[in-house]
């Protein structure tokens, strides 16, 4: 695809600023090299712009003024996307959401939450706590990431294992059609007719602009009981996990980390202090109502003494918990304290295949000679190898993203799949024909296309493009033309 | 690779920013972007521009230089970030590129010399201001001032601060010339004490506090007499230079004899004084000393409980809530250590302020470059204070002016208050009970 062409762009910009006011919209190379990539980084790409819109209104305006001047564009919320759904590769507009970032309406009645695109996932949380309520999707990156983002991805967390993913919590979306039109879908509980709510849940970014959703929220646990599991042995870690599973506990999280995640989130910011010899650490969380819940983690305890556990507590209090889950949920970000860059896959497994994926997955680390720390919804299968990297050593990045892939393969052998909750963006386009046939790809491209007549709204993601394939590029040649 | 951007002395280095893996979990956590939602004023946008400079995709231009002098120095991103990045070194070694490749001109060179140059590093000249300052309040000339709309040729800004600034009714702590006093009861430990440039002249009500408080806690205090201006706002300018020169000569003076800590009560003075170690980190011959130095740095709430502090008898009753000055929250990690305190004494209900460790906007000179800003943070945190508090603390000069501002403006009843005035406040009533006791 060509770059924007520059008097199309110079009119948008005019028209923009009118519409937005001048501070609204950026297009100084400067400003514009802040948004080259999100939090996947290797790719890149500079935006012809960015503008942030006020209301559903606004976007629409845009969104219309893009279509008919055929310019392509792409939403933006916190841009903590791992897969690189939010990164103009070809010179898009950036629509950015992070000033739509109101909480509309509170509905404790019915148990539903109206937000706009750009508010950020903890703050509903934070807002509806007095009240007794939560929202329950909780991605490891919910300080920062945007519910609006969340749709996009359909995003997971460690306690989805329990109560399910982003789309089953979306009850009702504001969409802004890629051709600029406004529509509302779902809101009312079982629409009749497809569910449109499902597809657009997960569509990255590739079927409109949402800015409006209706969550579910639930009331918060009467009582919450965690226990911290240290294993000298990963596969006696992992068969805990099966073993928990099996005996009918369903656990809110399950969470596991093995040596080299261990060592990056003891070198970070919210160290727990895990001995460093360790092989695998467990986190084990049970809610619900207080009766009964004492008996159901001491069966969580008594499980992993059978799998010759090293040393296994509980937490004596909501601060511990608190310590241990800051530690977990910032893994990925601690991965700097021992690499200057990573590459997160987001494999999912059958749980009882664990030992042997980590097995090759040691093997693919060892062959491709990059270290890769693994990070597990161990609950649901949901894999996340690190693979660490430094982008400044030539020939290493190509190499982390083979490795990448390798491991992704890895994963669908086992009857697997290649994303569990970030997305395919442009990471993994190429990974999609590992997992469906030519045929597959083009029924759903087929199904974009409805969405996304002129291909404008995000382009070139998610699905791989028979003509053209994304190539690896140097730091050194990775600047904008 | 490109050229370089940053060509100067003190680059911006690499092991700082390659430890960025743009995760974005720092973002909500910064209050510039916060409020303006752009990636650019966000600390992962600004360690990215910077590393693009250093890979020579940018250039030391004036769009570049914004959101790095947008930038708060507050540290908030530093608490938030799980790969422990110095965001706070970052921007400060980026803006010494800038102030060596694009010295300031015109009256922000005038300022920056009139007022880091040629008056916070001379106690003297300082001393001569306040009684300037005092002589301007006493004499009746402000009342004049004000009635004569004077002020108002004055940046708005500054005209609300003359209108919030404390009334000086105490002399510096410096200028009396005691250099050494001794504890009160039995000797626990001896320390010397920062007094601080701006600190010692408009508050130095919280310097005489901060003496009462460690000589009541068994402290022996010496007052170095010719120590000088830290050098924070140097650095935070990028104004490297200088800001050698000052850590120097604080190094010879506080060096000169050994003793247990080195307190200060100023929370942007102490991280920086922490950091010496770091600026002097090239320096041949001081780099040694000026780790030694940094380690005995306390500021005085950490001190005082390291040591055992031994808590006031008399109660104060009054509701106090408590703000985080972002240099000991997020630069040093001292949250809990003076909400101990204030807890400490009887009859005080501490209520928790909601975003305490949210920046007030004040960042050094922050409020005088950055008015808009720095007024939209402000405001924010006034409309944060519970009801029915009647005092703020802190532990920072620069917030308390800012506070101090913020109740004028909003035309609240509020007292800012330094933790360790509450203490001192404490200790003298429990001195005023005895003196009664003993005399009755
Ligand atoms: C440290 C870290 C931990 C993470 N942990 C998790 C985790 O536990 N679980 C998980 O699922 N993910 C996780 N992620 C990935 C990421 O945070 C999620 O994918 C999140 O949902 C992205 O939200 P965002 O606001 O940053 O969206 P962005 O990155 O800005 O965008 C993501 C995608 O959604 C599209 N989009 C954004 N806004 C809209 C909108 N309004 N309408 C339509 N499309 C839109 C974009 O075009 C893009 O394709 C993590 C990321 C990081 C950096
Ligand atoms: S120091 Fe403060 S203002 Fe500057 S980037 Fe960090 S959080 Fe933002
Ligand atoms: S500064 Fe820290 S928190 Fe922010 S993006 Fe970089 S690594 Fe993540």
């Amino acid at each position: 695809m060509d770059k924007v062409d520059k008097n199309k762009l110079n009119a948008f910009i005019q028209f923009a600023k009118d519409l937005l006011g001048d501070m609204y919209v950026l297009h100084r190379y400067e400003d514009l090299v802040a948004y080259e990539c999100d939090a996947y980084v290797i790719h890149k790409g500079a935006p012809s712009a960015v503008v942030f819109p006020a209301d559903t209104e606004q976007t629409a305006q845009l969104v219309r003024y893009l279509h008919e001047h055929e310019i392509p564009f792409l939403p933006r919320g916190a841009g903590t996307g791992l897969s690189g759904g939010a990164i103009p590769l070809h010179g898009e507009v950036i629509i950015s959401l992070t000033r739509m970032n109101k909480l509309l309406h509170v509905d404790y009645l019915n148990r539903r939450a109206v937000v706009q695109p750009g508010y950020i996932n903890l703050k509903l949380t934070h807002s509806i706590a007095a009240k007794g309520y939560y929202y329950a999707p909780d991605p490891s990156s919910q300080a920062s990431c945007t519910i609006g983002g969340n749709v996009g991805e359909n995003a997971g967390g460690a306690h989805c294992l329990k109560y399910g993913v982003t789309t089953n919590h979306v009850l009702g979306l504001k969409l802004v059609t890629c051709e600029g039109d406004v529509v509302e879908i779902g809101g009312v509980p079982d629409t009749p007719g497809y569910d449109l709510l499902g597809l657009l849940t997960g569509s990255e970014g590739t079927l409109g602009i949402v800015t409006e959703i209706t969550v579910r929220i639930l009331k918060t646990p009467q009582a919450v009981k965690t226990a911290l599991a240290l294993f000298d042995d990963v596969e006696d870690a992992s068969r805990a996990v099966s073993d928990i599973i099996a005996r009918g506990i369903v656990p809110a999280a399950l969470e596991m980390m093995d040596k080299t995640a261990i060592e990056g989130v003891e070198n970070g910011n919210y160290p727990v202090g895990y001995p460093r010899d360790i092989e695998a650490v467990l986190i084990v969380e049970v809610d619900g109502i207080e009766a009964g819940l004492q008996e159901q983690i001491d069966q969580v305890i008594e499980v992993c003494r059978q799998h010759r556990v090293r040393e296994v507590v509980q937490a004596k209090n909501d601060a511990e918990r608190a310590a241990w889950w800051a530690n977990r949920k910032t893994a990925f970000g601690a991965m700097g304290t021992i690499s200057p860059d990573y590459l997160v896959q987001d494999g999912v497994i059958p749980r009882t295949k664990l030992p042997e994926v980590l097995l090759k997955i040691r093997k693919i680390s060892e062959r491709y000679r990059l270290r890769i720390a693994n990070v597990f919804h161990a609950g649901d299968g949901n894999l996340h190898p690190l693979i660490l990297f430094d982008a400044r050593v030539p020939g290493e990045t190509e190499r982390a993203v083979k490795a990448g892939s390798e491991v992704l393969k890895v994963c669908v052998e086992v009857g697997g799949s290649i994303t569990g909750e970030h997305g395919v963006g442009i990471e993994k386009m190429e990974d999609m024909r590992v997992l469906f046939t030519e045929e597959e790809i083009a029924a759903q491209t087929d199904i974009r296309d409805v969405f996304n007549p002129r291909g404008l709204c995000n382009p070139g993601k998610m699905f791989p493009q028979p003509a053209r394939c994304v190539e690896v590029k140097k730091p050194a040649s990775m600047e904008i033309s | 690779m490109n050229k370089r951007s940053f060509i100067y002395e003190d680059a911006p280095d690499e092991n700082k920013f390659s430890a960025c893996v743009h995760c974005g979990m720092c973002l909500e956590a910064c209050p510039t972007y916060q409020e303006t939602g752009m990636e650019m004023h966000s600390p992962r946008g600004r360690v990215y521009l910077i590393k693009s400079a250093a890979e020579g995709k940018l250039e030391l231009n004036s769009f570049f230089r914004h959101p790095i002098d947008t930038c708060l120095d507050c540290r908030a991103c530093e608490t938030a970030c799980p790969s422990n990045v110095q965001v706070g070194a970052l921007i400060e070694e980026t803006r010494g590129q800038f102030f060596q490749a694009d010295p300031p001109r015109g009256l922000s060179a005038f300022l920056h010399r009139l007022f880091l140059h040629k008056l916070f590093p001379y106690p003297k000249r300082m001393r001569m201001l306040g009684s300037l300052l005092k002589f301007y309040q006493k004499s009746g000339l402000q009342t004049l001032a004000r009635k004569l709309n004077l002020v108002k040729v004055l940046p708005d800004h500054l005209a609300e601060m003359e209108r919030a600034l404390p009334e000086l009714k105490r002399p510096p702590v410096l200028a009396s010339g005691i250099e050494v006093l001794p504890a009160i009861g039995e000797k626990r430990a001896s320390v010397a004490v920062v007094t601080g440039c701006v600190m010692d002249v408009v508050y130095s009500d919280v310097n005489e506090a901060t003496v009462n408080v460690l000589r009541k806690n068994g402290c022996e205090v010496w007052i170095p007499q010719n120590q000088t201006c830290c050098g924070a706002l140097h650095v935070h300018a990028g104004d490297r230079e200088m800001a050698k020169k000052l850590a120097k000569a604080n190094i010879d003076a506080f060096l000169a004899r050994d003793v247990d800590a080195i307190i200060i009560n100023a929370a942007g003075c102490g991280s920086a004084m922490k950091e010496y170690g770091e600026l002097l980190k090239n320096d041949k011959e001081y780099a040694h000393q000026a780790k030694q130095f940094a380690e005995k740095v306390k500021d005085v709430s950490q001190f005082l409980l390291e040591l055992g502090l031994i808590a006031p008898k008399a109660s104060l009753n009054m509701t106090v809530t408590y703000h985080d000055a972002c240099h000991l929250a997020h630069a040093q990690g001292i949250r809990s250590e003076p909400r101990t305190l204030l807890q400490s004494i009887p009859g005080l209900n501490l209520i928790e302020l909601p975003d305490a460790d949210r920046c007030c906007g004040s960042a050094g000179i922050y409020n005088l470059t950055h008015p808009e800003m720095a007024g939209r943070l402000l405001e924010r945190k006034m409309d944060d204070i519970p009801h029915g508090c009647d005092a703020v603390a802190m532990g920072n000069p620069g917030c308390m002016m800012q506070f101090a501002v913020g109740v004028v403006r909003h035309g609240r009843k509020e007292e800012i208050l330094h933790t360790v005035q509450l203490l001192d406040r404490a200790y003298r009533e429990e001195e005023r009970l005895q003196g009664g006791e003993q005399r009755g």
